[in-house]
């Protein structure tokens, strides 16, 4: 850990130093918007300025910006899917607006070959970006706290060092992480099972709030979290980057770097990417004591490899995970006795003091993800990519005591460990553009084996095989974009267990399948506004803990019953999109009513389980029909023209519709309003920019009774600080971050973290980022 | 198209083959392990300090993991005399096993990390103290040994819990979380 801080200290001194010397003729801003032949913006246009840059996407305006360019001669270019590829020469001698407008790629014969960025296929479900500067703010911070930032997203914690992203109020198994390209796989069967990805392998996260399963398959219910990689470098030499992070509240520390280049010449069309990241924390603090045993320590890698030729491409990727996480020890309760006993505590029954030493309990986690894809462009620009995926996921569990044994073996052994290892194949079809239809088709195989091992029987052993195919079609016509979408899923499951008397070995196979659609469309008014539509179904089948759990469930005080009858969850969302933008003002409202067939919960029985380790309430798995509703809002307006008010609101309704209640642990409503100061220059620093916002939850009073063990607590209020600029050094770019959380230390519990019942959230947190690209 | 189509068909077969090959280690669902052990019985021996002829004993059994049904309670019942003491001997024991592992060895080793807690319900005219004590300084109460004076004649339930209590061990009982929480039914007459 020394040597994280000591890295951060030299990092300070290089920034400080920096600042005292003689700027750079890199202090130019390059920027402008992206149009179509009819005058609307084109989002997700790769822009480059060569030879410095690695490239950025046009956001949902059609803008890019490119600050601190170089003065000289650059060449910038515009690639999007569909249309054909745009490039120039241009002098930069001052700031330079550029306003493209890019035609589409009809029969386009010839040398263009699309390596931008994906762009989400489905494009009239709702979507969110977190990319740039926004994205430079989380980073640190776990991948569930990140997205916290977009409209209609929370967290679900389990104390400071887990947390899940939640779409519309749902997560864990009905929300869908595409990593790179590949359906991330690992254990979801709990709210401390959080996603195993470094999110400094993503430059971008494209978040599908809604039904997509037409696109990615069983799962996405909520919607689904796809993160990508910048595309590998294309002109030769090397670059890369360096973050070095520290946070004041569990004195994090975080470094990530990263290397890529191509090579010219006879290697023309390899590249290649290699990148890193550390990440040591400590007991984090609330306003009046420390999270005993929060700390935590995450060490992950990955190397990519890549090959283009004649409309032939070809990537190898490998990326591993590794963490070991400290559970709070003040939240250890076997038995509601236990929980009882803490929650009549003022503080918790632990020692207050800071250290990075991790005790039992813990858990450790690692995942290792191969990809290998291959793609051929033909002449039209049509496409088709084959992409295989292997994972393996094993996750370790350690109790706070001891198991009770006398052998040695057996002591170091977690109580708990299951591997998942899984195979995916892959096939996508892209259809070119012609006469306004475009399209993607495609076939998607996988298949996991999950392996119990430990010394306390929680889930068993399982096979599965899913298989689907789909195909979705777009049509572009005038103001009106239109898309539709058809999809079919078969699951296998094979249930291996041993009876618990005669220890004989039995299994039980499951079959599941299913049909899921899309159909939407955007009708662009004018230039400032459109509207967007999507009726979209998605499923999935019952996750192996709501089926096969049988027992005291620790973490939650309880005794859970699953159903292996249980039949795959359906929802059917529809939802609205209305966008406006003008010089000044952006708004987005979303809206939408989420209706979940066979919604599967743990119903509480009113009853109680009494068992040597104590007397617990009984909950069974059981379904319901459910909807969900709400609305996500944002606005920014530009008071003047360096001062931007900026507001979001999170609304999430959920409802039972069949016990005629409310859905249990659903978000609370959630205001962001701010406002921030965008300078242009100030002395030697580029782009600087200050802002102050306030985070407001209400307390949340839509809850069943008898569903939890305590009332939700109240609502709170929090104000956040953020301020930055870049600045050229050493020739090339140090871009600059801070924030303050939680400024003024407010003691607050929020009700979607699972430690609510035991101890505050986080306290005030002063955090510094320095990223240095070259 | 065609050429499209082929590469499609290829990647199917390829699908197939590796769907075939892979390792089905899922299909060897792991065994108890012998060694690993669980606390199904928590037994009270209590012994009249002024009669060692007067020795009840009392179990609370429960032979499966997470199982109610395997809940047997028909022992667990201490019948005391009014006015006496008691010396209260704990144990914890794994009774899958023949002859059964006793787990009070293990918790004594880990005297620092553990409290046996005695709650005898209100209008139970029972008081019980720990008489062994750990390794810390000043010596907390384990429990596993204890000292029972009943006055007069009542009936109740006795509450017995084994917290684990890792760096946070004090004496009281409502700290950690428990490996065993049971009622015993007790008759002072």
């Amino acid at each position: 850990m020394v040597r994280v801080w000591s890295a951060m200290v030299s990092a300070i001194v290089i920034f400080l130093l920096a600042a005292t010397a003689t700027a750079q003729p890199c202090k130019y801003l390059v920027h402008g918007v992206v149009t179509d032949d009819g005058h609307h913006p084109v989002p997700g246009v790769i822009v480059r300025l060569m030879p410095d840059s690695v490239g950025m996407a046009t956001d949902t305006t059609g803008s890019f910006s490119f600050s601190n360019v170089c003065q000289g001669t650059h060449k910038i270019s515009f690639e999007a899917v569909g249309y054909k590829k745009l490039e120039q020469a241009t002098d930069v001698t001052a700031d330079k607006y550029f306003s493209i407008t890019l035609s589409t790629s009809d029969n386009e014969l010839g040398d263009v070959v699309i390596s931008g960025e994906k762009v989400h296929e489905l494009r009239t479900v709702l979507t969110d970006e977190l990319k740039g500067k926004a994205l430079l703010q989380t980073r640190g911070a776990t991948l569930g706290e990140s997205l916290k930032e977009l409209p209609g997203l929370n967290s679900v914690q389990t104390g400071p060092g887990l947390s899940k992203p939640v779409i519309h109020g749902l997560h864990s198994n009905r929300v869908l992480i595409i990593n790179n390209g590949i359906r991330q796989e690992g254990q979801q069967w709990g709210s401390d099972h959080t996603p195993e990805i470094d999110p400094f392998t993503a430059n971008k996260i494209t978040v599908v709030k809604g039904a997509a399963s037409v696109r990615y398959g069983a799962d996405a219910v909520g919607g689904v979290i796809l993160l990508d990689p910048d595309p590998l470098p294309t002109t030769p030499g090397i670059h890369g980057n360096v973050y070095a992070i520290g946070a004041s509240n569990g004195r994090v520390g975080t470094t990530s770097g990263m290397l890529q280049g191509a090579f010219g010449k006879k290697l023309e069309g390899l590249s290649w990417r290699v990148q890193g990241t550390y990440k040591q924390a400590g007991n984090f603090e609330t306003p009046h004591y420390y999270l005993f045993n929060t700390g935590l320590k995450e060490n992950d890698f990955s190397g990519t490899l890549g090959y283009k030729k004649k409309g032939f491409n070809f990537s190898v990727f490998y990326s591993h995970y590794n963490t070991q996480t400290g559970i709070f020890s003040g939240a250890q309760s076997n038995s509601p006795a236990d929980l009882a006993a803490k929650m009549a505590r003022s503080t918790p029954d632990v020692p207050s003091y800071f250290s990075y030493t991790i005790n039992r309990s813990y858990q450790q986690v690692s995942h290792g993800l191969l990809k290998a894809t291959a793609g051929y462009t033909f002449k039209n620009n049509a496409k088709v990519d084959m992409t295989f995926g292997r994972q393996e996921d094993l996750r370790e569990e350690y109790d706070a005591g001891l198991p009770f044994t006398t052998s040695a073996a057996l002591l170091a052994k977690p109580q708990l460990s299951f591997t998942l290892v899984t195979h995916s194949l892959d096939l996508v079809y892209t259809s070119a553009v012609r006469s306004g239809f475009s399209g993607t088709a495609g076939i998607t195989g996988n298949t996991s084996g999950n392996v119990f091992s430990g010394l306390r029987y929680l889930i068993p052993n399982y096979r599965d095989y899913n298989a689907g195919a789909f195909a979705i079609e777009r049509y572009n016509r005038g103001k009106f974009n239109f898309e539709a979408g058809l999809r079919y899923d078969y699951r296998w499951l094979r249930v291996y267990q041993r009876n618990a008397n005669t220890l004989q070995l039995y299994n039980t196979t499951y079959g599941y399948n299913n049909v899921t659609g899309t159909i939407g469309a955007t009708y662009h008014y004018n230039a400032h506004l459109s509207f967007t539509g999507n009726v979209g179904t998605a499923w999935r089948a019952p996750s192996i803990n709501e089926m096969y759990i049988n027992g005291e469930h620790f973490s939650n005080a309880s005794y859970e019953v699953g159903d292996s009858s249980l039949k795959s969850e359906r929802s059917l969302n529809t939802s609205l999109s209305v966008n406006y933008t003008n010089s000044k003002l952006r708004i987005t409202a979303d809206m939408y009513y989420n209706k979940i067939g066979n919604y599967i919960y743990a119903k509480p029985a009113l009853a109680s389980v009494t068992i040597i380790s104590g007397t617990y309430p009984l909950f069974l798995y059981t379904q319901t029909n459910a909807n969900i509703k709400g609305l996500d809002a944002s606005l920014q307006y530009d008071l003047t023209n360096h001062l931007t008010f900026q507001s979001k609101t999170t609304i999430v309704l959920g409802y039972n519709e069949s016990a005629h209640d409310y859905l249990v642990f659903m978000p609370a409503n959630r205001y962001e309003n701010g406002i921030t100061y965008q300078g242009h220059k100030l002395g030697k620093l580029d782009e600087p920019y200050i802002g102050v916002e306030n985070v407001t939850v209400s307390k949340q009073s839509r809850v069943p009774p008898n569903s939890d063990f305590a009332p939700p607590p109240a609502g709170y209020s929090l104000f956040n600080i953020n301020g930055g600029f870049t600045m050229p050094l050493l020739k090339h770019l140090l871009t600059v971050s801070a924030s303050v959380n939680n400024t003024t230390n407010v003691a607050y519990r929020d009700y979607l973290n699972r430690f609510r019942y035991y101890a505050d959230d986080l306290g005030a947190s002063y955090v510094l980022r320095l990223k240095y690209s070259f | 198209m065609k050429r499209s189509s082929i590469i499609m068909i290829l990647a199917a077969l390829v699908m197939v083959a590796v769907w075939s090959s892979c390792k089905k280690s899922e299909k060897d669902v792991q065994a108890p392990l012998p060694d690993a052990e669980t606390i199904t019985t928590v037994q009270l021996k209590a012994v009249n300090v002024a009669d060692s002829t007067d020795t009840v004993n009392a179990k609370w059994v429960q032979l499966v993991p997470s199982n109610p049904q395997s809940v047997d309670t028909s022992h667990a019942y201490l019948r005391l005399k009014k006015n006496a003491s008691y010396t209260v001997n704990v144990y914890f024991l794994d009774e899958t096993k023949t002859p059964a592992d006793d787990i009070t060895t293990e918790v004594r080793e880990r005297a620092n990390y553990h409290l046996v807690c005695f709650t005898p319900a209100s209008g139970l005219n029972l008081t019980v103290n720990a008489t062994d004590h750990d390794t810390h300084t000043p010596a907390l109460p384990v429990g596993l040994t204890n000292l029972a004076t009943t006055t007069g004649a009542s009936a109740g339930n006795l509450n017995v819990t084994l917290h684990h209590q890792p760096d946070l061990k004090t004496g009281d009982c409502s700290l950690g979380s428990a490996d065993a929480n049971v009622n015993f039914s007790v008759t002072i007459y």
